[in-house]
């Protein structure tokens, strides 16, 4: 293939033109010149085929945050390379310029070509393709052919970005204070035994375990813990509700922040934590996760989810939590409080769920509703849809009465405290022992 | 939403629409109605429309002129030669090249009237004029030029006049001895022997506008100078002259096969011109294929450039052509904007114009928030929730009765009204006035439930 040079180099022939006796045998005479020595500088170019590719670099990415992945490019000829090189990604991807790289590789050596990434969403981002234009000595013309040399396969994941992390510390705090040697701890059914300690002034005296004393000649009380070794189990709705987007991400990705807090806590406090996230078939699922190993195995399972438009089956979701978590567990669904998917999908088989496990439905609550309501109208069209909001407004109570008939616990916030008041929900049943 | 920008428009797109059709309309019907002089009958002595010269060749007949109808440029000429004679001709264009610089041939007591001619007929003929500008439609102006007066006395009589259509002006470095007339929009001069008048609109001839202004009396002063008004009413684009006999024998079909009236006489040097072009001329034919002027016009050596640079463009076209690689695509996550349904039923309500039910849920939605706040059950009757909210708000008791149990707003101005009422009511019962003397409530305080 031909380059602008060989394009510039015919037009100064052509400016030779009035110099020859006779012009048309002369244009004969430079074109064929020209198109030989170009042909001459393909030639000479260095062959795709001797040159070979690799990749290193990072493998996951969390979101917002840059990546590098780094090509090796070695010219495996005896000439010496010159040309582009151009690493394609997905867009998403958000490969930093320039579109292509240069490159100039001696004979036998190897060139770095490191490409910046800064991807804009969540997910596994791959690289598509590798295109090298290599050009001769004299840059006439050029060697260029779709796959060769053959792309190295690379896929970024990209991992959610959990920005609820900076919650952890508040919560573990509090979850210290549940745990340590206070009085507040309750005596509630389903706190556990701890050990027996010597009565010291300001401890409840219902607390004095007379028997023990009587063993002992010195009065001694019962300590409680909070319960461990209790079963988490975060279910993510992926269906069409999730693909909402509140502020401008998407429901599920709150929902995300949300189970990884949740996650966090849970593991800290001892507790068994599995993961579902499920639509008309299960998208992901984590159980049996040691605590070292929880946080990393969530968030990979998670960083591929998307949502999808189809209507969530709540028949295969409580048939694959029963079928999984066969000890009491808290089950939380993260879905949203929709009349149409809730009232028909998961009240006809939340009794059968609620019976054997502790339900907590959480949902990101969509903040244009309360701006709709909570603002005085200013157009006609604003008033209608203010009434358009109450009636979603009476209709998410009305789901959620149902829900609390069942003895299910809702948790519903604006995506700013979503993950907080989830966490909430969790330690104020793990104070009350009703895991 | 896109309500003011549609109107916005709207307010552009309106008038500038009903100009342009203003400016379409006008220039359709100024087509169809200017009279064309290449058609047949265009001021002809016997046609009796309003593009004819009847009543013309009537008034003239009437001052006892001797109006003679020629068919043919040899015949008019002819008959024009044999007594001192004014030649009309109506339809210069219709003449073929060859006759025009007869016409300077006839005898210095003829006159040549010719009537709006363009530049080729002038140029061909030999008459020392240029076209200058050229009005939209004819002008009746005065018959001065530049201050100056009309040196044809016909003319200076006939006063204002339509004459102004085009104007002429005298060919640089040609004979200075013209007359000007009607803001140069009738020129006479001496051509060759005879006497030659060039006048740029046709309107004094035409039916239709012979009654207006002067221009009966310019133009039979034109035409009548002379005892005998030789008319040529060509039908059509005449035959050159060398050509057999037959033509003008045979007058109805001297038109070309196609595209003749577009052209009636293709550029002889044009060896390739149109199909019904002089086909019968084999000798200049081939003498035209041997010198190209637009070939000859540059040197050799500026063609081959020419080509040469042609072939550098489609080589950066290649190179441009061949890109590095494909654009990449990848599937779209799904988007769903939030509280899309519940925008999309208000603006359902609002297509419907359902006030009714706007307002019913606005209204349940206010005493939803109210009823707790006064410690009142869900099912308070009408009465006491409005003497109640009187009370804790001061409003009368009257009105906020009509406000929470009212008829349905008729308009949507008084949704409006009714919906900020209705956003304002919790907030005045919850913040009272000062005289806080709220009557207890005989109702047990009951839970409010979220059926509303």
């Amino acid at each position: 293939m031909l380059t602008w040079r060989a394009a510039a180099l015919l037009g100064l022939g052509a400016l030779t033109l009035p110099l020859w006796p006779s012009p048309w045998p002369a244009v004969a005479l430079l074109t064929a010149a020209v198109l030989a020595l170009s042909a001459l500088d393909w030639a000479l170019a260095a062959p795709l085929h001797a040159v070979s590719v690799h990749r290193d670099g990072d493998r996951t990415v969390r979101l917002g945050a840059a990546a590098t992945v780094t090509l090796h490019v070695r010219n495996g000829s005896t000439r010496r390379l010159r040309g582009v090189l151009r690493d394609a990604w997905v867009p998403s991807a958000g490969a930093a310029p320039p579109y292509a790289h240069e490159l100039h590789v001696a004979p036998g050596a190897t060139e770095r070509v490191v490409t910046a990434l800064t991807p804009t969403r969540r997910g596994d981002r791959p690289a598509v393709r590798l295109s090298l234009r290599s050009a001769g000595p004299l840059g006439l013309a050029f060697r260029q052919r779709a796959g060769r040399p053959a792309a190295p396969a690379w896929t970024l994941r990209v991992l959610p970005r959990f920005e609820s992390r900076r919650l952890l510390p508040e919560k573990t705090a509090r979850l210290r204070v549940l745990d340590g040697a206070l009085v507040t701890r309750g005596r509630g059914q389903g706190t556990e035994f701890d050990t027996l300690r010597e009565y010291v002034v300001g401890d409840d005296v219902r607390s004095i375990d007379w028997r023990a004393s009587a063993r002992r000649r010195d009065v001694l009380v019962r300590t409680w813990r909070p319960e461990r070794d209790r079963r988490v189990l975060c279910v993510l709705d992926t269906g069409r509700t999730s693909a909402v987007r509140i502020g401008d991400e998407p429901r599920l990705d709150a929902a995300m922040d949300a189970a990884l807090l949740l996650a966090a806590l849970a593991s800290r406090a001892g507790d068994r934590v599995d993961l579902l996230a499920v639509d008309t078939a299960v998208r992901a699922a984590v159980s049996g996760a040691g605590r070292q190993v929880l946080l990393t195995r969530l968030v990979n399972a998670l960083a591929p989810l998307q949502p999808t438009l189809v209507e969530t089956d709540f028949e295969l979701v409580v048939g694959e939590v029963l079928r999984r978590e066969r000890k009491r567990a808290l089950v939380v669904l993260f879905t949203a409080l929709e009349p149409g998917a809730l009232g028909e999908g998961l009240l006809p088989v939340l009794p059968r769920l609620a019976a054997r496990h502790r339900v907590v439905v959480a949902a990101v609550h969509d903040p244009v509703l309360t701006r709709l309501t909570a603002t005085a109208p200013a157009r006609a069209e604003d008033a209608y849809a203010a009434a358009a909001a109450w009636r979603a407004l009476a209709e998410r109570d009305r789901v959620r009465a149902a829900l609390t008939r069942h003895g299910v616990e809702v948790v519903d916030a604006p995506a700013d405290r979503f993950a907080s008041d989830v966490t909430d929900a969790y330690l104020r049943l793990k104070t009350l022992g009703r895991l | 939403m896109t309500s003011p920008t549609r109107r916005r428009w709207h307010r552009a797109a309106i008038p500038l629409g009903l100009v342009l059709l203003l400016f379409a309309v006008t220039g359709v019907t100024y087509a169809l109605e200017h009279p064309d002089p290449r058609e047949p009958g265009f001021l002809s002595p016997v046609n009796a429309d309003s593009d004819g010269g009847s009543r013309l060749a009537q008034a003239l007949t009437a001052r006892g002129v001797d109006v003679r109808r020629e068919r043919h440029t040899p015949d008019a000429l002819q008959t024009a030669a044999e007594a001192p004679s004014t030649l009309l001709v109506p339809a210069p264009t219709l003449v073929h090249p060859d006759y025009l610089t007869m016409l300077s041939r006839l005898p210095a007591t003829s006159r040549v009237v010719l009537v709006d001619p363009p530049a080729r007929v002038l140029d061909r003929g030999g008459v020392p004029l240029e076209p200058t500008g050229r009005r939209w439609a004819a002008r009746p102006v005065g018959p001065e030029t530049a201050g100056q007066p009309c040196p044809l006395p016909e003319a200076a009589a006939a006063g204002v006049a339509a004459a102004l259509r085009q104007r002429y002006a005298v060919r640089s470095g040609a004979s200075p001895t013209v007359g000007r007339c009607y803001d140069s929009g009738l020129i006479g001069l001496r051509w060759s022997l005879t006497e030659l008048v060039v006048i740029g609109a046709s309107d004094p001839f035409r039916n239709d506008r012979l009654d207006e202004h002067g221009n009966t009396t310019l133009a039979t002063g034109l035409l009548g100078t002379r005892s005998r008004v030789v008319w040529l009413d060509l039908d059509g684009p005449e035959p050159p002259p060398d050509t057999p006999q037959q033509p003008v024998t045979e007058p109805e079909a001297p038109a070309p096969p196609e595209g003749g009236d577009e052209e009636p006489y293709p550029d002889e040097r044009g060896g390739s011109g149109g199909p019904g072009g002089p086909a019968d001329r084999p000798d200049e034919g081939s003498a035209s294929q041997a010198d190209n002027p637009l070939r000859d016009a540059f040197p050799s050596w500026f063609w081959a450039l020419l080509a040469m640079l042609g072939f550098a463009l489609l080589i950066i076209a290649l190179w441009r052509a061949r890109r590095l690689a494909p654009p990449v695509a990848e599937p779209l996550p799904v988007t769903v904007r939030s509280a899309e349904t519940v925008l999309g039923r208000g603006r359902l309500y609002r297509r419907a114009r359902a006030r009714g039910p706007a307002a019913d849920i606005l209204r349940g939605a206010a005493l939803a928030r109210v009823l707790p706040l006064l410690d009142l059950p869900a099912d308070s009757p009408p009465e006491h929730v409005a003497t109640a909210v009187a009370v804790q708000t001061g409003q009368p008791p009257e009105a906020v009765r009509e406000l929470l149990y009212g008829a349905t707003p008729d308009d949507d101005a008084a949704l409006l009204r009714l919906a900020r009422d209705l956003a304002a009511l919790p907030h005045a019962v919850s913040a009272p006035r000062a005289t806080r003397g709220t009557p207890p409530t005989p109702y047990d305080a009951t839970e409010q439930g979220g059926d509303r």
